[in-house]
């Protein structure tokens, strides 16, 4: 188990490695200096002692190196475009607002996805099933700049139940997550309700029922267990979408976080903002996979001993 | 004495998109306490389907049984609900599944799975079913029982984890064991032990048990009673040694005659014996006697195409379901 | 009756008859057809394709022409789908940007396939320490979100346009079909036959070409149309951000973004191209569900 671990660890930091320079490459093509990108010219002065700060006139391997030893130590670099903040300042601030969305999203996705697809597993081919399939569904299809636009004419406009934009109140928090997290409801449940009709034709099922336990143990030891397994791995392109999605669901409800930053960043050619955020979501998401490995080694003995 | 298991004209269909698949359409069987019955026949003549008819373990929609009676120690199995048939299951009577290693459940360690039935039924605390399932691994011929209740399944050969279900289906001392190909799926050195371990067993506990097979030699060796079952019917059923020495049936004969035999001199240099065609779809079996295309005594003048043969008592305690069980048969003229 | 013939009869056939087969594929395109939900969405699917194809062509309306008197008009005779804040019509602005959409989707998905079987085959066929090492890489690379990376290859090129945009989209998303060629690679590879054509001394790149690549095209066709909903999606998403194909040129995204001032009052400009987008990517599920069910039958067995 232990073997296990170390080895997905060792092969995460290459990658990491890897996608910081993917990022500094695709940005090193931005032709010339990022500097004279920006809307405010720069006195030619000013302009070389920027160059010379940000280390743009040593070669590009050398600017790499820096930047990976900044990373490393948590330092993302300053702002190109806002000169008094750095990269981390910015994070601080609006990171924790996207997590919470993020979480709030899960947190709808689990509470009303999972049961959905455990009862139509349960219960196939009943009215619940095809209903709860038909939904979930439709939640792939539509895209979510339509289900918050018209969330919010419903609920905020038409009915005036909840506020339209903004993250200050927990009211303001349940519009913006509920539509982030449509999609992973809609994931969860065909996803559970998949494994566990898969798990319940499996022969150990038949075999716990001719034990002559009752059918509620079998259920929960023996069905959910390992039809649950599978929903964990599938945490991680999920924590893709949340990720994606946020930068919709930021926009469209306006709250202040790392999502609708990243779009200001880009229109405002922001480049080092740009590039830090890429390079922090994408460790962060390397993370979760490294956590999710681990966890479903840990859930599911075969994998342990089989991933030599 | 009254059997311990009386199956009377056991109808299980299958209602599909296709059809009705008449999976089992006649099956009578009688266990005693405490004896053996083979159930024989090639692969899907209805074996397991009767098997699992008898547990109602088959899924509801698709499967249903549509008439017949299983009567076990005077209660009727077929009227019973979900419920009260979890009590009788794993208690009363246990079965034990062709394939090992898809049989357990491989995220659950192995003495969970044997406590869990101690707890059920015996209503064991922890500790003690801890003790009486170490007990169980060790009579089945797990050696080390008690450090291997806490291994996994995929650590156990194929052999160990048919013994290991084996263990969790006496644990409770059940009065019935079906066992539906217990060795198939295993090497030819550890089908001899198990078998052998099953009769141990069965002596020990003092249980019947319906051990179905397509092998002849198995069949031979261990059961008491025998039942030949085609095309989801029962054909034939006479004590073992009985049946061997004088088959009725044309399907029966036919099936002796054609196990390769190699002390017979004669045998050698000569072509196996197999019976020609195929068994009827069950989709759409045929109304009369189901083995009659195949069988070398069905003639177009009588009634093998016409009318379904029923079981009857040729002598006593052995049925037949033909119109030309041999011993009726007229010698044809030099 | 000798035992051919008894055989015979029960077979239903005249012994020496020959047998008619039916091939893999029309097998599975029978099964498809008989599938009513999947027949319906392949239908409405090449339905849509083909309105947007013709549709410019035939309409009356110049879709770029601005006539600001005749704006925001809802759907009548005239309008189908309306017009916009800037009185072009809408029926043939969508079918002009479905052409965009749907262009960019199929581009980008092919782009991803072609990733994704290069890099799975090759893993896969050639298995060992090789096939180690890139599945390591592509599980940590598994998940990233493509938008940030499709954003950032975007602002390198600068201007976007249809290809970029396919690039930029199959770039960060061919993780899966990787994953899922070099699977069916390496099931394939177990197959008797492969190891029958190894032994007789077949080069590894007739094993490759003749076995291997064609019995995956089924997993392909099914894959197609799994990742075009994501791709759809991406492209309507970064419109919609404001960072896509750039005006006057629409694709349903951009149009969304268009509606998204005036919903309140004129919902249909929003409304109409995020619900095309919802058909298609609906569609296309179903067609991948009917695919999959057609050419692997086992799974659908309840």
């Amino acid at each position: 188990m232990a073997a296990y671990v170390i080895r997905r660890v060792i092969w995460t930091a290459p990658v990491v490695l890897l996608v910081i320079l993917m990022t500094f490459t695709l940005m090193k093509q931005i032709e010339g200096n990022p500097f004279r990108k920006t809307e405010r010219a720069v006195p030619a002065a000013v302009q070389a002692n920027l160059e010379r700060k940000f280390n743009l006139d040593k070669p590009w391997y050398v600017q790499y190196a820096q930047y990976v030893k900044g990373v490393s130590t948590g330092d993302l670099g300053p702002s190109l475009v806002l000169r008094d903040r750095t990269v981390n300042d910015i994070v601080k601030e609006q990171f924790p607002r996207s997590i919470e969305l993020g979480v709030l999203a899960f947190g709808w996705a689990v509470l009303l996805g999972v049961p959905a697809g455990v009862l139509a597993a349960l219960k196939p081919n009943s009215r619940f099933d095809y209903g709860s399939m038909f939904f979930s569904n439709v939640g792939f299809a539509l895209p979510n700049f339509l289900v918050a636009t018209l969330l919010i004419y419903f609920v905020s406009v038409k009915w005036g139940l909840l506020p339209t934009s903004g993250w200050t109140t927990w009211q303001h928090k349940i519009l913006p997550s509920f539509t982030l997290g449509l999609v992973p409801m809609a994931y969860f449940a065909r996803l559970v309700r998949g494994t566990m009709l898969e798990t319940l034709q499996q022969d150990y099922v038949r075999t716990a029922k001719a034990k002559g336990l009752r059918w509620r143990r079998v259920v929960t030891v023996h069905v959910l267990r390992n039809s649950l397994i599978p929903v964990v791995t599938a945490a991680a392109p999920l924590l893709g979408y949340i990720i994606t999605g946020s930068f919709i669901v930021e926009n469209i409800f306006a709250v202040p976080g790392i999502g609708r930053y990243y779009v200001t960043a880009v229109s405002a050619r922001d480049y080092s903002v740009v590039m830090g955020l890429t390079v922090l979501l994408s460790i962060i998401v390397i993370l979760a996979n490294l956590v999710v490995d681990i966890l479903y080694g840990i859930l599911d003995p075969r994998t342990r001993e089989a991933r030599t | 004495m009254a059997p311990l298991l009386a199956v009377k004209d056991l109808r299980t269909h299958f209602f599909t998109r296709a059809g009705v698949v008449r999976a089992v359409d006649g099956v009578d069987l009688a266990v005693e306490k405490g004896k053996t019955l083979g159930i024989v026949g090639e692969s899907g003549c209805g074996k397991s389907v009767t098997a699992l008819s008898i547990m109602r373990l088959l899924p509801e929609p698709p499967a249903r049984i549509v008439s017949g009676s299983i009567h076990f120690d005077e209660r009727e199995l077929t009227t019973l609900s979900q419920r009260q048939l979890e009590d009788i299951r794993g208690r009363q009577i246990a079965m034990v599944f062709q394939d090992p290693m898809t049989a357990l459940n491989p995220t659950l360690t192995i003495g969970t799975q044997l406590v869990e039935v101690l707890q059920r039924h015996l209503g064991l605390d922890k500790g003690a079913a801890r003790r009486r399932a170490a007990e169980l691994l060790e009579e089945v011929g797990i050696p080390r029982a008690r450090e291997r209740l806490d291994d996994y399944p995929h650590r156990f050969s194929g052999g160990m984890r048919q013994r290991v279900v084996i263990a969790i289906a006496v644990a409770c001392e059940p009065r019935l064991l079906i066992a539906d190909e217990p060795t198939t799926a295993l090497d030819v050195t550890v089908q001899a032990q198990v078998l052998d371990l099953l009769d141990d067993l069965q002596r020990e506990h003092r249980m019947a048990m319906i051990l179905i097979t397509h092998n002849m030699g198995v069949v031979a060796e261990s059961a008491d009673d025998v039942a030949v079952m085609y095309a989801g019917q029962i054909v034939e059923q006479a004590p073992a040694g009985e049946l061997f020495a004088r088959p009725e049936h044309p399907y029966t004969e036919a099936l002796l005659a054609a196990l390769p035999d190699l002390d017979d001199p004669r045998a050698r240099g000569r072509r196996l014996a197999a019976i020609p065609g195929r068994p009827p779809d069950l989709l759409d079996p045929p109304q009369a006697c189901r083995f009659a295309a195949r069988c070398p005594y069905a003639g177009c003048a009588d009634s093998c195409p016409v009318e379904p043969p029923i079981l009857r008592e040729l002598r006593p305690g052995h049925w037949v379901r033909s119109a030309h069980p041999a011993s009726e048969r007229q010698p044809v003229p030099a | 009756m000798s035992a051919t013939q008894v055989a015979g009869r029960i077979a239903g056939i005249e012994a020496g008859a020959p047998i008619r087969q039916s091939s893999l594929w029309q097998d599975a395109w029978r099964r498809y057809l008989r599938n009513r939900g999947a027949l319906a969405a392949g239908s409405v699917f090449l339905l849509i394709v083909v309105g947007c194809v013709v549709t410019p062509i035939v309409s009356p309306h110049d879709p770029n022409r601005i006539h600001f008197t005749d704006a925001y008009q809802g759907p009548s005779w005239a309008h189908p789908f309306g017009t916009d804040q800037f009185g072009r019509d809408l029926f043939t602005r969508a079918a002009l940007g479905g052409r965009i959409s749907i262009g960019i989707g199929f581009g980008a998905t092919l782009a991803i396939l072609l990733i994704g079987v290069v890099y799975g085959a090759v893993s896969g066929f050639v298995g060992g320490k090789l096939d180690n090492a890139l599945m390591r890489f592509l599980d940590a690379l598994y998940g990233l979100p493509y938008l940030p990376f499709a954003i950032l290859a975007l602002a390198i090129v600068g201007t976007v346009t249809f290809w970029t945009m396919v690039v930029a989209l199959s770039v960060a998303s061919w993780f899966i079909t990787a994953r899922v060629v070099r699977a069916q690679i390496i099931t394939l590879k177990e197959n008797d036959y492969v190891r029958a054509a190894k032994a007789v001394g077949v080069r590894w790149y007739m094993i490759l070409g003749r076995h291997l690549l064609p019995n995956t095209l089924g997993v392909l066709v099914i894959t197609i149309f799994l990742e075009l909903p994501g791709v759809i999606l991406g492209e309507a998403f970064l419109s919609f951000l404001g960072l896509g194909i750039n005006p006057p040129d629409a694709s349903w995204g951009s149009m969304a973004q268009d509606g998204r001032d005036a919903y309140r009052a004129h919902p249909h400009i929003i409304v109409i191209p995020s619900l095309a987008i919802a058909t298609l990517v609906l569609c296309a599920n179903f067609i991948a569900d009917g695919l999959r069910d057609a050419l692997d039958p086992r799974t659908k067995e309840t």
